[in-house]
This record gives C-alpha cells, structure tokens and sequence, in this order.
C-alpha cells in the first residue's frame, strides 16, 4: 500500500531543535542546495538532474499534429508528470496523489502560463499543422524538493531540445530528416525555475531545498518561480502554516537569487554537452586525418 | 570461524568448502543466499562472499541488500503509528504491513500499569514471529527471559538510515573483529552518548546536545556509504570529532 515513512516524534524535535541552532542534518547551510548534476542523453531533448539522492529524467519529444480549433495560430505544450514506485514507496502506479497533481500544475504554471515557449513559434501552417510538444517527466528517486529537480530537468531539456527544421512552398510542408538539415533550437522567451523554501518557527526560519525529512517536519512551503533576469512567474503557498506577508517577500527575495544561482548552473552544463557534440563543422569532415 | 570466498549467482558451491561437522549428526544449515537442490548440489542465489562457520556448521553468502524481511529474534526499532483494542500498530519499514505490538508485552505490564505509546513514539523492539502470510509481530521483552534488556520506548535523541549490512555488523558481539566497525569505540572515547542499533537499518542515538548526535550519526553513515575500512574509520572520526 501506497505509504510514505512519516517521522516518528523524536526525529520531529530533533530536526526543529537543530534548526533552532542553524544545524542543518547534513551541515549544509540554510539557504545552500545539495550537490546538483546535470547530465544529457545521446539524444537532444534528454536531461537528467540529480539533486543530492532526488532524481528526474525529462525527455522532450514533438510531433505534428492538427491545432485546437479556437487557438489557430498556436503550438501545443504539454507537461507529463510520472511518479513511479520506484522513487518512493509512497507513490502508486495509475494513482494522482496530491504532490502530483501539485507537481504538475506548478510545472505547467511556470513554464506553460508564463510563455516560456513562444507556442506561436511551434506553428507550422495556421490552422492545419502545428507542432505538438511534449515534455515526460519521470521521477525516478524522490528525496525532498521535487519541484526544483523537475523544473530544472524540464528546462535543461527544453534548451538542449532540437526541433526539426520544416521550410513551406506552395503550401507544401517539407519536415527535413536531421541529415538533410541540422534540427533548430526552440524559440524559449525566457528560462524560468522554481524554488520550495520551507519555513520554520512561524517563518523566521526558511530553508532552501529541504530534504525529505525537513520537508515532512516544516510548518509549511512555499514556491517561487522566477527567471534569472529577476521577474517572478509564480508564488504559491498551498496550505501550511499562517505567516507575515513579509516572510513572502523575504521568500521571493531568496529565491530569485537562488533562481540565479541555478540558471549559471544550467548554462555550464549545456555550454559542457554542446562542447562534446561539436563534430568541428566543415574543416574536421574535409580532413583526411584517421582517429588512432 | 568464518572464512570467505566470493561467489556469484548461479555458481555451485564445490564440496570440499563445506566445513566437516565434527558431531556427524549435525547438519549443514543454508542460511540467506543458497539454495538447495536435491540431492546434493547447492548453488548460490546472490552475489558476494561465502561464510562458513565450522562451529555452529552453517554456510550463508553476506549480502547488503536494500529491504528489510522480519526475521524472529531480530532486535529492531520501530515506530508507532496507531493504537487499537489490544496492541500498537508499529512500522518497521515503509514498504511492509504493520507488525502488532501487544500492549502488555512489556516486562512487567498488567491491564493497569502498562505503558501508554503515542503515535509517532520510538521502540525498540524484538520480532517474536514472522510470517509470509501472517502480520509480524513484535514484543518489548525476551521472550526467554521475561526482562526487557534496553528494550521498549526510546525518548528523546535521533535516528539514522543505515544499511542492512552494516547495521548486522554493528550487532555483532566483537565489533571491531568480526564486523570491522570502530566507529562507535572511537567516538565513545571522547562523547558520551547512547545507541541503539535495529536490525531493519536504523540506529538510534542520544547524546548531550545536537553536534555530538549529528557526529555519532555521521559518523555511521560516512563509513557505510563510503565502505571504510577500521583504520580510516578512525581516521575519519578523528577529523569529525576536530570539526566539533
């Protein structure tokens, strides 16, 4: 049966007493995250992140598909979430459990509402052939702050992503194969992420990226979606504990600097796989040299 | 004494390993990780090193393996999760069913001078029986000996995963010889604190204030998951207890 391993009272106080002296359990300091890494596939669009023990795979695929009849001029995006047993014994194949369906409309909030896609862009001919993308988002170790893991994935995967290049003639749609022309990056307006911050003693105390333990023993969270130029896309508090309009203030505050943080981070690994797929262009196919 | 060759799955365990029993009527015992097929051939299910023990004439392969199975006699903590008529339903691991505590299985309990559990409160406990098809269930005395040696409700201090294996060699009578874990020996010669290890992975420590704790629980899961050896588990103490 679906059950998460809930903290028994001594673990509960030891937690709250610890962070009363700023001790977190694994000496980080309050406001640092766990060892992040962000790994791509063979193909574009697959991005794996390890946030400490949590971990997200987010595969991007497209396909061309007829648009919404009331929407003629725009692209689809949607946003899967997968929560698999294999991340936790809490989750249930087939079952929308409450973090899903909190998972999923943060994600699709932040990089769906908020344009991070120019889904004008994603249109092919207006009215019959747009592209349909898709973003599969599989939880496969979960460990405390799921949000940021899958946003970063997600947008890591949406940078990377190469879409077909497609040219109109006539009224003639040619899709061109990757050998005929080198697939095109997505048109993204702007690259926005997610930070949980949880609170303690009535939000004096916020705490960034929180694992499991910390998440299950705090008042309440909250998460902020911002993108490294500063603007927030999103703010949610969902229940928890009451607190002063400035803890979320001070919250968004924290958090468009971590959002910072992050992006830096996002934009070595990309400039790291990019170096690695680079054949060299023109030059390196002429040259005649063998590879010993 | 146990001696040990690796082996792999699937791999026949050759005769001439199998220790001679000096009393012939002794049988071999197959413990986790073998399997007997009839007549005589046993093969291993499970990668990793062979013991033998010539003493007690029994051959099993040492695993870490991720899940814990009540097995009887195990000594483990468990947490409360809800009472009802008769016993405390406890979790062990979040994966299983329940195991019952009866609520009188304390040393010394009647109907009116037993202990009242909370949800939520810390046992430390032993598997009286455990079954496929039936509920485990737990009891906070030895069942031999009616007394409750260290066992019952644990207050205050923390509790930290740590693997099947390591918390097997914990248990163990000769720490530092057999199991190899001079963790607690070393730090118990500078803090002062209080452990109680449970066979399903989880160890429970006390001490005076938050740092020793965290140190004693660092140190634990450093040396299991960096696989240490005793000398740089001392080592590794040594430079925790400076950081302190």
């Amino acid at each position: 049966m679906p059950r998460e391993a809930e903290p028994s009272i001594n673990e509960r106080a030891f937690v709250l007493q610890a962070l009363e002296e700023n001790i977190r359990l694994d000496g980080r300091a309050l406001d640092a995250f766990r060892d992040i890494d962000i790994s791509f596939g063979d193909d574009y669009g697959v991005a794996d992140v390890q946030l400490g023990k949590t971990r997200v795979l987010t595969r991007i695929s497209a396909s061309i598909v007829a648009p919404y009849p009331d929407r003629k001029f725009d692209g689809v995006f949607v946003i899967i979430t997968e929560l698999s047993p294999l991340a936790s014994p809490a989750f249930e194949v087939g079952r929308q459990s409450d973090l899903e369906t909190h998972l999923s409309r943060i994600l699709e909030t932040t990089l769906r509402r908020s344009q991070a896609i120019s889904t004008e862009s994603l249109c092919l001919v207006a009215g019959q052939k747009v592209w349909s993308l898709r973003a599969d988002i599989h939880i496969l170790s979960h460990c405390g702050n799921l949000v940021t893991a899958a946003s970063l994935a997600t947008l890591a995967a949406l940078r990377q992503y190469r879409i077909p290049d497609t040219s109109i003639k006539g009224g003639e749609l040619t899709v061109y194969t990757p050998l005929e022309r080198d697939p095109i990056p997505l048109a993204l307006l702007h690259h926005p992420l997610c930070i949980t911050l949880n609170y303690f003693e009535n939000g004096e105390k916020m705490i960034v990226d929180a694992t499991l333990q910390e998440q299950q023993c705090s008042e309440g969270e909250v998460v902020v979606a911002a993108n490294p130029q500063g603007e927030v896309c999103l703010v949610q508090k969902g229940g928890g504990g009451e607190v002063d309009a400035l803890v979320l203030l001070r919250a968004v505050d924290m958090a468009v600097g971590k959002v910072r943080e992050l992006g830096k981070l996002v934009d070595r690994a990309l400039e790291k796989d990019s170096k690695m797929r680079d054949k060299g262009g023109i030059s390196a196919e002429l040259s005649a040299e063998n590879e010993r | 004494m146990a001696s040990k060759t690796l082996v792999l799955p699937g791999e026949t365990i050759s005769p001439d390993i199998l220790p001679t029993p000096t009393n012939p009527n002794l049988l071999l015992k197959l413990g986790p990780g073998l399997r007997h097929v009839p007549p005589s051939t046993i093969t291993s299910t499970i990668a990793g090193p062979l013991c033998i023990d010539q003493k007690k004439n029994a051959i099993w392969v040492e695993n870490n393996s991720g899940r814990y199975i009540p097995q009887p006699n195990d000594l483990i903590i468990a947490t409360v999760h809800h009472s009802s008529t008769d016993f405390y339903s406890c979790s062990i691991t979040p994966h299983t069913t329940f195991p019952q505590l009866p609520q009188l299985a304390f040393e010394g309990a009647t109907k009116k001078t037993r202990p009242q559990l909370n949800s939520g409160s810390l046992i430390y406990a032993r598997v009286l029986t455990a079954s496929k098809h039936t509920d485990p269930e737990i009891v906070c005395y030895n069942p031999s000996t009616g007394k409750s040696e260290g066992m019952g409700e644990l207050k205050g201090g923390m509790v930290f995963d740590i693997s099947l294996g390591l918390a097997r060699r914990v248990l163990m009578a000769k720490q530092r010889e057999d199991g190899g874990i001079a963790v607690l020996e070393e730090i118990a010669e500078n803090v002062a604190f209080e452990v109680a290890v449970g066979r399903n992975g989880k160890v429970w420590v006390k001490s005076g204030g938050v740092k020793e704790t965290l140190l004693v629980g660092r140190a634990l899961q450093e040396a299991d998951v960096q696989g240490l050896g005793v000398e740089e588990q001392v080592k590794l103490v040594r430079k925790m207890i400076r950081q302190v």
